[in-house]
């Protein structure tokens, strides 16, 4: 790391310069990360704390509520993550083709939702999948259903909302990502294989994945940390007074257990900091297993 | 040029200070910042008191916030959790059903009134809930005594009179409910099946509850608990009722005349009578009564809630003086304040006052306060103990459940198992 050739007073002076930034990084990022930790090991109502050892570990293990809000989130994860990366990287490369008219419309159109405020645009999604909402008014006149979808009420649509809601909100944003790296794949390489006769959804499947790898990696473990950590969907579309994850839990996530039980319920912050770190311990776990399965196999 | 104004400012300011500190009673406005939900009730009756007070406190001025209920109560705990003060109110309204949640997760966070408000004066297991270790940390303020509404109209077509919906049962009113759709096209009731406050309502009007009076969970072989799941679970599964989400649709459903009726706290008033176009249409009986239980009654209570001062609050004295003056004694106030907005208080004084006698043209002429009262003396006392939101969780994720035709055993023993382990 030193460098002999550097005078002292040189990598002081390199030291000082990073200093702000470490000092601040030091203050709001690891000590609040420690302190949680800390905090996981506390048991206790409100302020009222004290030190409880693994008492919150073995609380997880039995409590149905955590169970059912990490099956839930682990269903949004399974479906909604590839679906987004699979249409992301099918939006991708329609849109990268240069004989496209309006193009940039287009992306535009796709992009845009990523932009739009959270909660603003899960109020939008929650007065269209109402009972006589525009979705199901829609459906009923071009005689799809003749029932309304009880698409909030029902612990099966209300779980097909959020993976539509987020879907929607999030698949530019993916496609932003592979657009710009298939603008750095060298033309001549598909040439050649058009030259072989190789056909196009080969081109993609064989030229454009491989070749998109390291991105589909990056946008896979971001897609997967922010599913992890769903909350403001759940907390707005699928809410009821005020309480979110409705219908009976169907829609519970993690992070919304989190929330209910420091804001809602008896102030459990020790319970809730621990139910925060299985989100950090399966963010490590996925991402490892992402990066194992996307290794150069040599 | 803006900072010769801020100086001018600051030499303004720090004069008019130093006048208030000198003379005490200038004409500084005391600002008084108050926390509640329902503009329509609660923050009508604060404004109402703040005009009374005003009377003889000139310099008072009273901000009343209106949130959310849910938004209220969680913005409320964070904040306190945060042990930053700043952005606090002075008074904060908060629900008979959190209050020694808050009391005891927060010590400290509020100010004990004994020595200021004279308790004998209001009913005692309003006193109760906001009394913890000799303190007692609340203004009490409304009761939630329940009573069925009803639109005398949709069922007079029906064929039932207001003698009809004296002491029915829950399955009476399922039978009723057929009738006014078949007669009217009505829905007799809106229910939001994420909601278990009917539950509520149904436990405590036969004197039970999720917890003991020693707080232990009473669930799992509580014969009351059962007979109100089961009682509810059939009108879930009858066609009577309107599916809403939400307490916009619910209470929509009502005051728009799309359905004839809901049973709830006497609160619900003051948004009922904000359709002064239905005056006459509207009647109060009380509640059915679960069929077969021993000690059943019709009388019930659903929120209710009190007012509480921060202890934090930069103006706290003037906010205990205030709810001390006009919630702790005016009797004429509480007249007021039943007759618009349907705040059946618990100090029991207002109860012989003249509008607590008189019958409401709203309500088709019936002696409804009277009513009211009689009924609040009745319902059983329980107590509400620390986790009634972990319950109601427990109990609104196993109504859809019930409303399929699921067991009333099985989903018992699950809301069991989560209450117990959410409660430690």
């Amino acid at each position: 790391m030193a460098n002999p050739d550097l005078r002292r007073t040189d990598r002081l002076n390199g030291w000082l310069f990073v200093m702000p930034a470490l000092v601040l990084l030091g203050l709001f990022m690891v000590f609040p990360i420690l302190w949680s930790l800390w905090m996981s090991f506390q048991t206790g109502r409100g302020m009222t704390l004290k030190f409880g050892g693994f008492a919150n570990i073995s609380r997880l293990t039995q409590d149905p509520v955590f169970l059912h809000a990490l099956s839930n989130t682990a269903v949004f994860l399974v479906v909604q993550v590839p679906l987004m990366i699979i249409l992301a990287l099918i939006f991708a490369n329609v849109l990268n083709n240069p004989n496209l008219k309006f193009r940039g419309f287009f992306r535009t159109a796709i992009f845009l939702p990523c932009v739009t405020s959270l909660v603003a645009y899960s109020v939008l999604f929650k007065s269209m999948f109402a009972n006589d909402g525009v979705i199901n008014a829609f459906l009923e006149g071009v005689h799809l259903i003749s029932e309304p979808i009880p698409w909030l009420a029902s612990p099966f649509w209300a779980k097909v909302v959020i993976i539509m809601a987020i879907t929607w909100r999030w698949t530019g944003y993916n496609m932003i990502f592979y657009l710009a790296a298939l603008q750095n794949i060298d033309r001549s390489i598909y040439e050649a294989a058009r030259i072989d006769g190789v056909p196009a959804w080969a081109r993609f499947v064989y030229l454009t994945i491989p070749l998109l790898k390291p991105v589909i990696l990056f946008t896979t473990i971001i897609s997967t940390i922010g599913t992890l950590q769903l909350f403001d969907e759940v907390m707005n579309i699928t809410a009821s007074g005020g309480v979110g994850g409705t219908p009976s839990d169907s829609t519970l996530t993690l992070s919304l257990y989190i929330y209910n039980l420091s804001f809602r319920f008896m102030p459990n912050f020790g319970y809730a900091a621990t139910v925060s770190y299985v989100i950090v311990v399966l963010v490590g776990i996925l991402s490892f297993v992402q990066f194992w399965v996307a290794r150069d196999r040599k | 040029m803006s900072t010769a104004m801020q100086g001018l400012r600051l030499t303004f300011g720090a004069a008019l200070t130093t006048t208030g500190l000198l003379f005490g009673t200038t004409a500084m406005a005391v600002d008084v910042t108050v926390w509640c939900w329902d503009p329509n009730f609660n923050g009508a009756t604060m404004k109402e008191a703040a005009e009374r007070y005003k009377a003889s406190h000139p310099d008072f001025n009273l901000i009343v916030v209106d949130f959310a209920k849910a938004d209220l109560e969680t913005k409320l705990q964070a904040q306190l959790a945060s042990g930053t003060t700043d952005g606090l109110p002075d008074i904060v309204l908060v629900e008979d059903y959190g209050a020694q949640k808050y009391l005891q997760s927060f010590p400290g966070a509020f100010q004990p009134l004994s020595d200021k408000v004279d308790y004998s004066a209001f009913a005692p297991y309003k006193v109760e809930l906001a009394t913890l270790e000799g303190q007692t940390y609340s203004m009490p303020f409304d009761s939630g005594v329940t009573g069925l509404f009803y639109r005398t109209d949709y069922l007079a077509e029906a064929g039932y009179d207001e003698a009809a919906l004296q002491d029915i049962t829950w399955d009476q009113l399922i039978e009723i409910g057929k009738a006014v759709e078949a007669k009217t096209g009505h829905k007799l009731l809106s229910l939001d099946l994420n909601d278990a406050g009917a539950i509520r309502i149904l436990m405590q009007s036969a004197g039970s509850w999720y917890f003991t009076p020693d707080g232990e969970v009473n669930i799992a072989g509580n014969p009351v608990f059962k007979a109100a799941l089961e009682a509810y679970a059939k009108v879930l599964q009858s066609d009577i009722y309107k599916p809403v989400s939400g307490w916009t649709e619910y209470t929509g459903a009502f005051t728009s005349g799309e359905v004839a009726a809901t049973f709830t706290g006497v609160w619900m008033t003051g948004t009922i009578k904000a359709n002064p176009d239905q005056s006459g249409k509207w009647g109060v009986a009380p509640i059915p009564k679960l069929d077969g239980v021993e000690g059943a009654t019709h009388a019930s209570n659903l929120g209710g809630s009190s007012w509480y001062v921060l202890s934090s609050a930069p103006q706290k004295d003037v906010a205990v003086d205030f709810l001390a003056e006009v919630w702790g004694k005016d009797v004429d106030f509480y007249q007021k304040i039943l007759v618009n907005q349907g705040a059946l208080g618990s100090l029991t004084a207002a109860r012989d006052g003249e509008a607590f006698k008189a019958s409401d043209d709203f309500f088709s002429g019936q002696p409804v306060w009277q009513n009211f009262t009689t009924w609040l003396g009745e319902i059983p006392g329980v107590n509400y103990g620390l986790f009634t939101n972990e319950a109601d969780a427990a109990v609104a994720a196993q109504l859809p459940a019930l409303k399929d035709g699921g067991s009333v055993d099985d989903a018992i023993a699950a809301i069991d198992a989560q209450v117990r382990q959410q409660v430690q």
